[in-house]
């Protein structure tokens, strides 16, 4: 079964818009036969497909502020992440990597996103 | 002067469906571009993951979904956790069925004329709420 991503959907600051640039370099990548992504607002409302997939696969949530919606979600419809990213906390260690704007990350925000995709390639997680 | 609100939208946003990413390029060229002193925003899973403060937005402001598909998960999320939307728009009216193409940044760079179009329409609708308000 592939391994899910799922970004934060932040449409407010640019550390949303590199959680979802991270997420579509896994999936639109050579890494798409293991990669995936659900739209996160399906778990809002209870979408039956939606929280089955995050339920029974190996999921990572990208989120791009404290609030965490990402990761609450996964949980609220029964799903337990088996990796959890802060964007803020992945350019503490890799400060020089500061995205621009919600509208253009620019090569920081894409660097950002890069650093992200390595996390998770790298992560062990079998479930 | 009469008091007039500032228009809330909210973007669905979908990072799965083409229509999800139309709809946010759409409603970040309202709120940067063509209404930036008459809209705000707030994101969609905000209204779960959040708490009352977050949940008062709908009740605070008219606001506008704007949704990828038919299932309209910015409505209805809207909806269940706040208050009802103003004004519901489906993007599937535009696009047609829009969660099919497997390559969403493919149709977003391709769609600009799109984007504009329906941000033109949303910009439409927040002079609307605007003038209808009280």
């Amino acid at each position: 079964m592939k391994k899910v991503v799922i970004p934060c959907s932040g449409i407010g600051k640019a550390f949303g818009a590199v959680a979802r640039e991270a997420t579509y370099l896994l999936t639109d990548s050579d890494h798409s036969n293991e990669y995936v992504t659900i739209c996160l607002p399906l778990l809002m409302t209870d979408d039956v497909e939606s929280k089955q997939r995050v339920t029974e696969s190996n999921v990572y949530t990208v989120d791009g502020c404290p609030k965490r919606c990402a990761s609450i979600l996964v949980r609220h419809a029964g799903g337990k992440p088996v990796m959890e990213i802060m964007t803020p906390k992945v350019l503490a260690a890799n400060k020089e990597h500061k995205p621009e704007t919600v509208l253009n990350i620019g090569d920081g925000g894409q660097l950002l996103a890069t650093d992200i995709v390595n996390l998770i390639l790298n992560h062990g997680d079998d479930k | 002067m009469a008091f007039k609100p500032k228009v809330g939208l909210i973007s669905c946003s979908g990072e799965a469906c083409s229509g999800g990413n139309i709809s946010r390029a759409a409603t970040l060229e309202v709120l940067h571009y063509l209404r930036p002193t008459e809209t705000v925003t707030i994101c969609l899973p905000l209204f779960l993951a959040g708490d009352e403060g977050e949940r008062e937005f709908a009740r605070s402001f008219p606001t506008i979904t704007i949704d990828g598909c038919s299932k309209l998960c910015a409505a209805r999320g809207t909806e269940r956790y706040s208050s009802t939307p103003a004004m519901k728009m489906n993007l599937e009216e535009y696009l047609g069925e829009s969660c099919t193409s497997t390559d969403e940044r493919w149709r977003l760079e391709r769609s600009s004329e799109l984007v504009d179009r329906i941000a033109q329409d949303i910009a439409s609708h927040v002079n609307r709420l605007r003038e209808e308000w009280g």
